[in-house]
């Protein structure tokens, strides 16, 4: 009986952590195309890594590898030397996905905030997959082809709204100096 | 005080340490050459194991097929070229040392008379150069060809390294990875995949090359009806490693080898335009196709190189002493570049 619950909680602990996994990365946008057997095979390329509360995922201005995806924990991404906070993450949440297509220096620095597990996928990792499993590689790039249109639409309309705003401005102090 | 007794242990174990690493490699050493030669066999079959992924195939899968396909391609080399091979080294290497250098030394002074009518051949010692030279370099290769205990388990051992680094090497390189502490993390894992990047086709390609010039080189002997065209073509296409001096070091051998079998000045000729256009076919067609080029190394760096390699490994660390000089160019750049990017210095 003893042993019944010993195999019982080591198993129901690996399905709890298998199923966790699972549940984070089908929620990741660029993984949405994908089949369960084929996060799975995601699964076995991603990197697990731990952190430590205070501890540095990334510095701003280190060379972009690839992306993490917060399997537990909470981050903060913060800019410059003054540290300013940009946004704070947990889990499910991800970020530095623009370093998969290219391999520009990091904009902004990841810390820690408390004990955080996180799953990192990288650009080596997406160029095998594109070789040895072309179809599910093209799903992936397609998801964050659309992300990334998605992210530079808005941002064209933020710039649009903000141009306005500015001519708007514009009119409005040369109309006061006229006056 | 107790800082410098501190330090003076620290340096002590360290120093410890490190002689216990010098040993072990030494003495492991045969081990550990078995190892690097079955990392780069799997390492250059890996796009071959990619493919057959890429169609479709499990990575186990994948990998037995590519055994099958070389155990069933050395089988055939194994039967039609091996027996000739060995029985050619041992007959060059009986033969030279005997009578054939007077009749080489005979055919080359008539060969520089023929070209060049007023210089005096008995100035050059030629007869003893030729006989030691040739000696000298087939004694290489039958040491090459080492003791049969040697071979037999080099064979059975290298191809079982060669199948679980080609099936388990990602899971491998994954699992060391994971061992990185989170600050070297990034820096390793783009140090691995920049060497990667640029060494996959450098090697891939010095060894393609190396085959097709081989290949090439046997069948033009072959044709010419030269004696030992398989050693020699087979030693023309590795010695295509070396650059500069590789075409040339391809030629020479099977000039020598038609003067000792007392071949005319036509077939001088002959050889020279064969080598010649293999190398045409391999500069114009191979070389742009398999980018063994891409690892630019100094022609200083590369006599260094070859000069290094022969006094260690002799005739095989001669032959690949410039592979392994890209490698050690390719491993030290990036390996300062990726600490220079993350900072890791400041």
């Amino acid at each position: 009986m003893e042993d019944d619950t010993m195999w019982g909680n080591i198993f129901r602990r690996q399905v709890k952590s298998e199923t966790s996994i699972y549940s984070v990365l089908s929620k990741v946008p660029i993984f949405k195309d994908l089949s369960k057997k084929e996060i799975k095979a995601i699964e076995r390329i991603l990197h697990r890594r731990t952190y430590k509360a205070g501890e540095a995922i990334f510095h701003e201005g280190d060379p972009g590898v690839g992306m993490y995806i917060i399997e537990d924990g909470r981050v903060n991404i913060t800019l410059g030397k003054q540290e300013k906070l940009l946004a704070v993450l947990s889990n499910g949440e991800f970020f530095g996905e623009i370093a998969l297509l290219s391999e520009t220096p990091r904009t902004a620095s990841v810390v820690a905030v408390n004990e955080s597990k996180m799953l990192g996928f990288f650009q080596p990792d997406l160029f095998g997959l594109m070789e040895t499993d072309p179809k599910m590689g093209n799903k992936i790039l397609h998801r964050l082809a659309q992300m990334i249109a998605d992210r530079l639409r808005f941002s064209n309309l933020e710039n649009q709204q903000l141009k306005l705003k500015l001519t708007e401005l514009e009119e409005k102090t040369s109309r006061k100096k006229g006056s | 005080m107790d800082l410098t007794v501190g330090k003076f242990l620290r340096f002590v174990i360290i120093l410890f340490f490190a002689a216990v690493l010098a040993y072990l490699i030494y003495s492991l050493s045969e081990i550990i050459t078995v190892m690097i030669i079955s990392a780069l066999i799997a390492y250059i079959l890996d796009p071959m194991a990619s493919y057959f992924e890429r169609q479709g195939l499990s990575r186990t899968t994948a990998t037995t097929i590519i055994f099958l396909l070389i155990i069933a391609s050395i089988g055939i080399i194994g039967w039609l070229i091996i027996p000739g091979l060995v029985s050619e080294l041992f007959t060059i290497h009986g033969n030279i040392s005997l009578s054939d250098t007077d009749a080489l030394a005979g055919s080359i002074e008539k060969f520089i008379l023929d070209i060049f009518p007023f210089i005096n051949p008995d100035a050059f010692d030629i007869k003893l150069k030729i006989a030691g030279l040739i000696t000298a370099l087939t004694d290489e290769s039958l040491s090459v060809l080492g003791n049969v205990v040697t071979i037999i388990s080099t064979f059975a051992i290298v191809p079982f390294i060669v199948f679980f680094l080609l099936r388990d090497g990602r899971s491998m390189k994954k699992g060391f990875i994971a061992y990185v502490p989170n600050r070297y993390f990034e820096m390793t894992l783009n140090f691995l995949h920049k060497v990667d990047q640029q060494l996959g086709g450098y090697l891939r390609g010095q060894f393609i090359e190396a085959g097709v010039v081989g290949v090439l080189s046997v069948i033009a002997l072959g044709v010419l009806e030269i004696k030992y065209f398989t050693v020699i073509g087979i030693f023309a296409g590795l010695a295509n490693l070396i650059p500069y001096v590789g075409p040339v070091a391809g030629a020479i051998p099977a000039i020598i080898i038609n003067m000792i079998e007392g071949g005319d000045t036509a077939t001088i000729i002959y050889i020279i335009a064969a080598f010649a256009l293999i190398q045409f076919i391999d500069n114009m067609f191979v070389q742009p196709m398999v980018l063994s080029r891409s690892v630019d190394l100094h022609p200083l760096v590369i006599v260094l190189a070859v000069l290094v390699g022969a006094q260690f490994f002799g005739l095989l660390g001669m032959l690949l002493a410039v592979p392994a000089a890209g490698i050690v160019k390719v491993t030290f750049r990036e390996l300062y570049d990726g600490v220079r990017k993350f900072h890791l210095l400041s």
